[in-house]
Order: structure tokens, then sequence, then C-alpha cells
């Protein structure tokens, strides 16, 4: 099983290839939407990406900003709820 | 409706080398004006104009020139009529029936502050022969272009930019900041273009260049919202309708006036089938009407369309739209924009204006701009939502409302993904805590762009520069503005200005000699209406409320009652196959033209074209479509402003040669 360092490696690699940014223009502990990186629909793809690739199931009550306020935020998630 | 350009320096020139240059500059400008071309010269000054007849056929030749003056006006002032009789009383005496010898004449009776008079879509080169002044004024909303390009101490205007092209030596390029800066915000702010050193006459002002004392000075005429506090209000919101209608077919029956048949387009939505119905209590006669249906289901509109023409009975011709027009058209259209574009949707009405002409049609009047005036785009829902929210932040109900901001958007409509939009809107809630709340979200939204452009460009999103940008375009009177209303304001300065005007509406209706008139862009009913209290125009979330009770019973409540759709084309549908991006697109997408325009970023190309390598993915987004979009238009007007095409005026439609 990942890492959390790891789930943000593949996060990031995710992000840089599908919103065709360099990882430099990424700051990972900031929202992607501020960074003008991702919009509305940008958050649901995440969520898609996430519970394929992590084989995670995202409810109503989680799709919040503690979890999806930036890229951090978001591999903690993650690896909260595989551990859980 | 025409094209106007000019030469002017403080140096003077040669007037026989201006010649040459002003009938170059006005060549492209001829399909503005098919009918007839003139020239006036000196070495002082030259102007040019490209003539669309409409009104007093016979006696609008231009150059219009009396002893005095020498004018080149491109548009319409409707009042013409009652300005004519007040420059009688003051005692004028005219020699034509034309708003363009009104136009000279209210000018040089009550001096250039008289432009206040107008109301009309109007951009002019104005020479005062005497004084050796040159005004140029455009009209209140920017519904007519005119651009300026200052060149080795030499002055050029035109309306439109590849008039410029033609001048010797000069070559237009992108400046990268105002790119970014129109990327954002769908316009460049103030009187800035995406090219260098090229700029517009901002909406609502008029410059004044003098020969004899070398200065040049800018002077603003209009601001929306100056006549907040002396506006009366309805005393009730019965009375507020009654008014708006009063106003409305006041506007249009102005419009009206035209020497040719005045047509009207129909979308399918309330704004248009207003103006529709409204013109058919005016005018008696049965008129044309005309419509763009599209073969894709999700933007087809034709249902509304069929019921409002059989309402009507109007003469009816509609244009069938797929994904190969778009994608076949995509070019020429950027070639009349002269600007990146966000969305194909100019294409359909860039087909519809040759339609148009081809049915003898040179006048159509549209529904534009009610959706600013009367609280009608989405953006004012965010707005008034994320308010509401801001003031009890943590309330779990007041965010529920998100839910009901894009019901056309799968994923604001499903409510698995709710947290989802909750959060993003969230990030807005700090952010929206400024003059400028709703510009926030458009410039997040289109955010990407800063990310697509060349890094050697070394521009990169800067809020708050843009944001002191915008504050300097503010009027005095702005912080009595609601909120509601200044989201009015910038959406005039920018969407409606930037790209509804003009991608959409100028340049698409001028490219085949159309003339589009705007009825919900009168200013008298502008200032009327803005001075309401702001539930009149969104109740909850009900939009253009006023609107729709005012005519209701007046069109089919099919039409009143639907919710709103933005009118849209397809856009990545029309360039992408399951075999990838189709030739021209990709062509221009081409990691060799990429590198060789030096515009954007080749390796964000590079990851966005691969998305599109075996077709389109199932699920893709409004950023998708709006960066495929403007990357691929940006590249063609850049292809357009180096290899400008070559027209040729007809000396058969010469109607005007003075030199003086």
């Amino acid at each position: 099983m990942e890492s959390t360092l790891q789930i943000q490696e593949q996060l990031l690699e995710f992000v840089c290839r599908n919103y065709m940014v360099e990882r430099d223009d990424v700051i990972p502990d900031e929202s992607l939407v501020d960074q003008g990186i991702i919009d509305s629909f940008g958050l649901v793809e995440i969520s898609g990406y996430i519970q394929k690739e992590f084989g995670i199931v995202v409810v109503d009550s989680e799709m919040n900003r503690a979890n999806f306020g930036s890229i951090v935020k978001i591999s903690n998630f993650v690896e909260k709820k595989r551990n859980s | 409706m025409c094209g106007i350009a000019g030469i002017f320096s403080k140096e003077g020139g040669v007037a026989a080398e201006w010649k040459v240059q002003i009938q170059k500059m006005i060549a492209p400008l001829t399909h503005r004006g098919p009918d007839g071309w003139g020239i006036y010269c000196t070495d002082t000054i030259t102007l040019g104009h490209a003539r669309l007849s409409i009104i007093d056929l016979s006696g609008g030749a231009q150059p219009f020139i009396t002893e005095d003056y020498v004018l080149s006006f491109n548009g319409e002032i409707y009042n013409y009529i009652e300005l004519k009789d007040e420059c009688i009383k003051k005692g004028a005496v005219f020699r034509t029936h034309s708003d363009t010898e009104v136009l000279l004449k209210t000018i040089e009776i009550f001096g250039v502050d008289g432009i206040k008079k107008f109301n009309g879509q109007y951009a002019f080169l104005l020479w005062n022969k005497k004084d050796k002044k040159l005004v140029t004024g455009r009209d209140r909303f920017g519904e007519r272009p005119l651009y300026i390009l200052e060149l080795n101490n030499t002055v050029y205007f035109a309306s439109e930019m590849k008039a410029f092209d033609t001048i010797p030596g000069f070559c237009r390029e992108y400046d990268a900041s105002n790119l970014l800066e129109h990327g954002l915000l769908w316009n460049t702010l103030q009187d800035q273009t995406v090219w260098k050193n090229i700029r517009s006459v901002e909406p609502g002002t008029f410059e004044l260049f003098d020969y004899n004392q070398r200065t040049h000075k800018i002077v603003r005429y209009y601001s929306l919202g100056e006549t907040l506090f002396s506006q009366k209000q309805p005393e009730t919101f019965s009375d507020a309708q009654e008014r708006l209608k009063l106003l409305l077919s006041e506007s249009v029956r102005i419009r009206l006036r035209s020497d040719v048949p005045v047509g009207v387009y129909i979308s399918g939505g309330i704004d248009s089938s207003v103006i529709a119905a409204i013109t058919a209590s005016i005018q008696h006669e049965r008129f044309k009407t005309f419509s763009v249906t599209f073969s894709d289901q999700q933007y087809d509109e034709s249902t509304y369309q069929n019921e409002m023409v059989a309402l009507l009975s109007s003469q009816h011709a509609s244009l069938s739209i797929d994904y190969d027009r778009v994608r076949d058209n995509y070019f020429e259209a950027v070639y009349h924009t002269e600007r990146p574009l966000f969305r194909t949707a100019p294409v359909p009405l860039f087909l519809l204006s040759d339609l148009v002409r081809e049915s003898t049609i040179k006048v159509v009047l549209t529904g534009e701009a009610s959706d600013e005036i009367l609280f009608g785009y989405d953006s004012f829902k965010e707005l008034k939502l994320i308010k509401f929210w801001q003031k009890q932040p943590a309330s779990v109900l007041r965010p529920l409302l998100i839910r009901k901001l894009y019901p056309h958007l799968g994923h604001y409509a499903e409510s698995n993904q709710y947290g989802l939009m909750k959060t993003y809107y969230e990030d807005f809630l700090g952010m929206c805590d400024n003059e400028f709340a709703s510009a926030a979200i458009r410039i997040a939204n289109n955010g990407i762009i800063a990310h697509s452009l060349n890094k050697e460009s070394g521009v990169s999103l800067n809020r708050e520069r843009l944001l002191d940008r915008m504050r300097k375009m503010l009027p005095e009177n702005y912080s009595h503005f609601s909120d509601l209303q200044k989201n009015q304001f910038t959406e005039m300065r920018t969407l409606l200005s930037g790209y509804l005007l003009s991608s959409q509406g100028d340049r698409m209706t001028m490219s085949h000699g159309v003339e589009g008139r705007y009825p919900f862009l009168d200013h008298t009913l502008i200032e009327e209406v803005f001075a309401w209290p702001d539930n009149y125009k969104l109740r909850g979330f009900e939009q253009k409320y006023a609107l729709r009770k005012a005519y209701t019973g007046m069109i089919p409540d099919s039409i009143i009652q639907r919710p709103k759709l933005p009118y849209q084309a397809p856009d990545v549908k029309s360039f992408v196959r399951s075999e990838g991006v189709c030739t021209q697109a990709g062509e221009f997408l081409s990691e060799r033209m990429i590198k060789e325009y030096g515009v954007f970023d080749s390796r964000f190309i590079e990851r966005f074209m691969k998305k599109f390598s075996q077709g389109i993915k199932e699920q893709y987004g409004y950023r998708d479509n709006m960066l495929f979009a403007f990357i691929l238009s940006a590249q063609m007007a850049l292809y357009w402003a180096k290899n400008p095409k070559t027209v040729r005026l007809k000396d058969e439609l010469k109607v005007v040669d003075i030199s003086e």
C-alpha cells in the first residue's frame, strides 16, 4: 500500500497530466482552484480519480475543504480512508 | 453600418502618400460596407469610408463634407429625426435626409458635448477643417469598434485592426500581458487590446486631437449608473413592468427606422422573442425572421423558435448547423474577430449573417444585453448565493442553493456531487469580499490560461494587479452600487463589450455587411432599469423577473417559463473525432506551429492534445471546451496577423474622392 508521499506523487502526476501544468507550477498545500489549475468540474474529476485509483468510496459528507482543499489534504484524506 | 479609417499627424504628412495608404486601409473593411467607398485627403488628415447604405440611400455618401467639417461615420443615430428638429430650431440647414448630417450638425451646434444627445450605436472621426481639430467618438456600450495605432508620429484609426496590417513595416504582435488579461476576463481592460501598440477608443468616451495645439485629450461622456440618484423609482412592481414595456417599445420603434427592411433574429429565448413580438406590434407588414438550429440536440432551440414564428407569422429562414460547419468556418470567423475566442458560438452567427444578406436583408434586431441589464446571467445568481452564504458561513442550508445554480450542468444537479460543489464555492467566500466579487469566479475558472502561455513571456496570474487595473475603470458613485449592480457594471465592461458585442456581435454580422441593432442597449432604458431594486430583476433565483412578468401573455408561456439556456455551439466536439483532432486544428496546435508562434507553452499543449488523441472522453467540462477554443483561435488570429488577406477596392464603387 502506498504511503502518503506516494499518494501525493500519484496525485501530482494526475494533476499535471490532466491539467497540463508542470510540477513546479503546483503548490501542494494550496487550493488547486485558487491556483487556477482546476474549476468545479476538476473537483469532480479528482474525486472520480481517487475513488478509482485507490479503491475508496467518497461519501457526500466527506466532500469538503478539509479533505479536498489541496493536494496535501486530498492525499491525507485518501490515506485515512484506506486505513479506516 | 460601415467601415471607417483615418490617418492624422501632428507633424503633418504627404497627402499623396496618405491617399494611397487610406485606400489600402479601407479595402479590408469593405465587408462592413460593400455598397460604396470614399476618401478625403489632405496633408494634415486623411479619412476613408466603406459604406453600407441604410438611411438616405442616395444622400449619405461619405466622407461627408461641409464647408467646415469632414465626417467619417460608422453606425446609426436612431433619434436623428428628433435631433434634426432641434438643430433646425437653432438655425441649421440640412441638405440630406441622413443621420450622418445630423451627427455633424449636432456637434457643430452644441459642441462636442452634443454627443450626449445621441441615442445610437456609432464610431466616428470628425475633422474640423477651420480649427484643425479631430474628434473620435464611440457609443456608450461599445457596439461599434474604433481602434488606434500610433506609429512614427502618425496616428492611424480603423474600425477593424486588419486595416493596420496594410501599413508598411507594421505587423501585429500579441502583448502577452494583455493576452492573459483577455483570457481571464474575456476582454482587455480600459483602452487596451491583445495586440501591442493598438488601443481602442473606449466605449462612452471621445478623444480630441488638436493639430495647432499639439494636444490630445480623452473625455468620458458616459458611465453606467451615472443617473442612479436622479432616476425616479417606480412606485410598485406593476409600475416597473409598465415602464419596461414602454421603454422597450420605444427603443424598438426608433431602431426600426431604416430605408431598407429590418429583420429579427429569433433564438428561442425570451429576449429575442420579446423584441420580435414588439416589432410585430409596431410594424404591421410581414417581416423576416432568422434563426440557427443545431443537429446536436444539446444546443438546439428550434421547438421554441417555431412557436414564436407561428405566433408572428413571419417569413422565416433558419440555418442548420452541425459539427462540420463549425469546424470548417472557425478559421474564417477568427479572421473577423481579430482576437482569441472562448467558444465557437460566433461561427453560427457568422454563417447566419451570410444567409440574411442573401435574403436581401441588411438590418436585424437582436436580443443582446437583456442578460446584463435584467440580471439574466448565472453570475448574478452565483454572486447572490455567495453573498447570502457569507453572512452565515457555517450555515448548512444556505449552500444547498448551489444545486439550483446550473441545472443544465450535470455535476451541479447531481446530489452526489453536492459536497464538491460546496467545496468549490467555499473558496470564493473569502475571495469575493471585494468590489469585484463576480470577477473572482471568472478569473478562477479561466486561470488555467495563465499556465498555458509560454513561460518565456514572463506573465503569470496576478489577481492583485488585475484588480488594481479594474479599480481604475470604476466611476465615482460605484460604492453606492449594490453587489448585483456592480456585477452588471463588470459584465458590461468585460463580457458584453469585449465578447458579445464584438466577437459575437459586430464582427459576425458585419462580416457579411449586415447591421445588428440591440434594443436592450438603449441607454435611457438601461439607466432607468439600473436604478430599480435588485429583486425586480432577480427574484430569488428567478432571472429577468420583470421581463418575464411584463411579457406574460404576449409571447408563449413555454418561452416565458423555460429555464435559461446559454446560447452555445459545439466546441471541442466540432474539432475532435474518434481518430483524433481534425487536420486544420491539428496543424495549428502542432508542436511545430506552437513553437514557431511562441505564444503557448509547448509541453502544456502537448499534454492537452494527448487528451484528444483517441477522441473525446465521455465526460469533459467547461475548461476543456474553453481552452480548446481559446488556444486554437489565438493561433489562428496570429496567423491572420502574419498573413493578411489582400483585398482590392472596386473603382466603380468609389463615391467620394476629394483632395484639399
